[in-house]
């Protein structure tokens, strides 16, 4: 059985009149990463902000471990690290007091983990300069470290890559990665698809404060998504008649001058060239292409339908 | 007890910041630069001949004295004149020197001070909420597993300790450097006070002093309910500033201006000032006493209080 750490039924914002987020519903299991995606407004902070207590709910329950966040938020708010929007820290203070702040008023952390911590983020360098002097990206590194500190096993990250650079997003996606094979559930809102493919199990696309869907990302190495592609020099459709003589399952298009075969197997991919060398054919090149991250996308909002109005950044 | 970590925290917010620092040291540099300038200043040949020279300050005060009186002046001022000269008649015939100074006399003298000192309580009780709105830093906090009014609690009562630990230190301060430039003794030192029969009576100073380092107490913890309140409500500093000083400077003007109003007294301004209840003098609305203005204040901060944190309860979080 798998168990929910976070659990959403029927959450419902209004203000003044005007849903913001509307009737949303989804579990996060133990140990995933869980990506909340949809374009600027979609209510996705919103969301985050009922779940964390920052705002009032208007209709519907949120629950973290089992525990009602309406009803007692003290216990419910022990196992939560967050970040919403920007980290925002005590800019007079230095980075190592501002973790104190916290490490004071949460339950169980040592002063060895305040060192772990900070080396994890790889903030040593600059952990007793004050705050105002921190680039984005440290600001942000040392709001991850603030919301780890407590070893929390639901991590909710708003927006979390927004400064990083591209060493950084990398070092946070691996770090989350092994934060969840340790049993953490972690919540990343992002209006950035790339990013929310690469980080994310699953993602719940949400758009005008309503869930459109929830997909699965498949992982980088299915054989749907590499495709070879070998190119021939004289008749194409030839070769493409052998290779369907050898394996008439196999899924094989000709584009130009080039065959494009479905497989990510290597040994097949050498076998195909040996058949296809043995049967006279010229192969002058062959190439494995993963597919783009907006081809994946584009795939996936077809599927869901109605998407066709919304605009998700892929490159900002 | 973690929940006392969160008035730490707050604590050490206050303290890490280095216009804190400059708050308790203004007043301390007045204190000694008054005490300074005093001790250069003053000519003691003048001092011994302060019984000829107070006479002659007796002469002419009754003589604007007669003048105010003709030109039907503000009876406010002949009020005053004719206590001056009260006074000084008592001091020559009782010969009591104005001019005899010790430590608990300039603490008396300094007793103003403490206006400053409610000024920078304000600065920090208006910053202590608003702030954390202004640059976002709520959200870190509110995200905690404490209620919103156990922080809201540890930010007053760290602006309350705030408060008062700098009136401390500013009265002992004060009290070093008086002795250092007048001497330690004189606690049976007295003075003058004219009561509402026109008589002259002695008072301890003493007991002004003890006196007013009590209510002080009292009017900074309802001048920090108050900053606080407006900060919360406006999450503005500016906004909570604003009408705190206004409260406590402007207010003088407008209850003189309202003196003569019945429900004067029951406003927030009025109550404001319980210093000059300590001896009655100089006191603006004869009607108000010590014990009805801290019941005042008392009921006006609890009230205030109630406010704040019924605001900060239910607010929706945006920053």
């Amino acid at each position: 059985m798998t168990t929910h750490t976070l659990e959403l039924k029927n959450l419902t914002k209004k203000i003044k009149g005007k849903t913001i987020v509307d009737d949303l519903s989804f579990s996060v299991r133990e140990g995933e990463i869980f990506g909340l995606l949809g374009p600027n407004g979609a209510g996705k902070t919103t969301t985050i902000r009922m779940i964390v207590g920052l705002i009032s709910i208007t209709d519907g329950d949120v629950s973290i471990n089992g525990i009602n966040v309406r009803e007692n938020y003290e216990k419910a708010m022990e196992q939560v690290g967050a970040i919403v929007e920007n980290p925002q820290l005590y800019e007079f203070m230095s980075g190592y007091k501002n973790l104190m702040q916290y490490a004071r008023i949460m339950p169980g952390v040592t002063e060895e983990r305040i060192d772990e911590v900070i080396k994890l983020v790889d903030l040593e360098y600059a952990i007793h300069d004050k705050v105002k002097t921190y680039s984005l990206g440290m600001r942000q590194r040392l709001g991850v470290a603030q919301a780890l500190l407590h070893k929390p096993n639901v991590l909710i990250l708003d927006e979390p890559t927004n400064g990083l650079d591209p060493q950084g997003i990398y070092d946070l996606r691996n770090y989350l990665r092994l934060l969840a094979n340790n049993g953490t559930s972690v919540i990343v809102s992002s209006h950035m698809l790339a990013e929310m493919q690469m980080m994310c199990d699953r993602v719940a696309i949400i758009q005008h404060g309503k869930m459109v869907r929830i997909d699965e990302i498949q992982s980088k190495e299915v054989e749907a998504d590499v495709k070879v592609h070998f190119q021939i020099e004289g008749d194409v459709h030839q070769a493409k008649q052998v290779l369907a003589e050898i394996n008439p399952e196999l899924d094989v298009v000709e584009s130009g001058n080039e065959l494009i075969v479905q497989t990510a197997d290597v040994k097949s991919i050498a076998e195909l060239n040996k058949q296809l060398v043995l049967a006279g054919i010229l192969v002058v090149g062959i190439q494995r292409k993963t597919k783009t991250l907006e081809e994946r996308f584009l795939e996936m909002t077809k599927k869901g339908g109605d998407l066709n109005e919304m605009a998700v950044p892929v490159n900002e | 007890m973690k929940w006392l970590s969160l008035l730490t925290n707050e604590w050490i917010k206050i303290f890490s910041r280095i216009r804190t620092w400059i708050f308790i040291a203004i007043p301390i540099l007045i204190i000694i630069g008054v005490a300074v300038y005093d001790k250069v200043t003053t000519d003691v040949e003048v001092n011994e001949n302060w019984k000829q020279e107070l006479t002659q300050t007796m002469e002419e005060d009754k003589k604007v004295l007669d003048e105010a009186k003709k030109n039907n002046d503000d009876e406010f001022y002949i009020d005053m004149l004719e206590t001056n000269i009260k006074q000084n008649e008592y001091m020559i015939k009782n010969d009591i020197s104005p001019y005899e100074k010790t430590t608990w006399q300039y603490m008396k003298d300094m007793a103003p001070i403490s206006s400053l000192i409610g000024l920078f309580v304000i600065v920090v009780a208006s910053d202590i909420v608003s702030s954390e709105f202004s640059k976002g830093t709520i959200k870190m906090l509110l995200i905690r597993p404490y209620s919103r009014w156990k922080i809201l609690l540890s930010k007053f009562l760290a602006t309350l300790g705030f408060a008062f630990v700098m009136w401390l230190v500013v009265i002992i301060a004060t009290w070093l450097v008086g002795g250092l430039a007048y001497g330690f003794g004189g606690i049976d030192q007295s003075y003058l006070i004219v009561s509402d029969d026109q008589t002259v009576k002695e008072r301890m100073v003493v007991e002004y002093v003890f006196a007013n380092i009590g209510v002080e107490f009292i009017e900074l913890t309802a001048l920090v309910a108050l900053s606080f309140m407006i900060s919360t409500l406006f999450m503005s500093n500016s906004v909570a500033i604003g009408v705190a000083m206004f409260t406590m400077f402007a207010g003088n003007t407008i209850v003189m201006l309202l003196a003569n109003k019945d429900w004067i007294i029951y406003t927030l301004f009025a109550n404001m000032d319980l210093s000059t209840l300590i001896d009655g003098q100089n006191q603006l609305i004869k009607d108000l006493t010590l014990p009805f203005s801290i019941s005042m204040l008392a009921i006006y901060t609890a009230v205030m209080l109630a406010i704040t944190f019924t605001v900060f309860q239910k607010r929706d979080v945006k920053a």
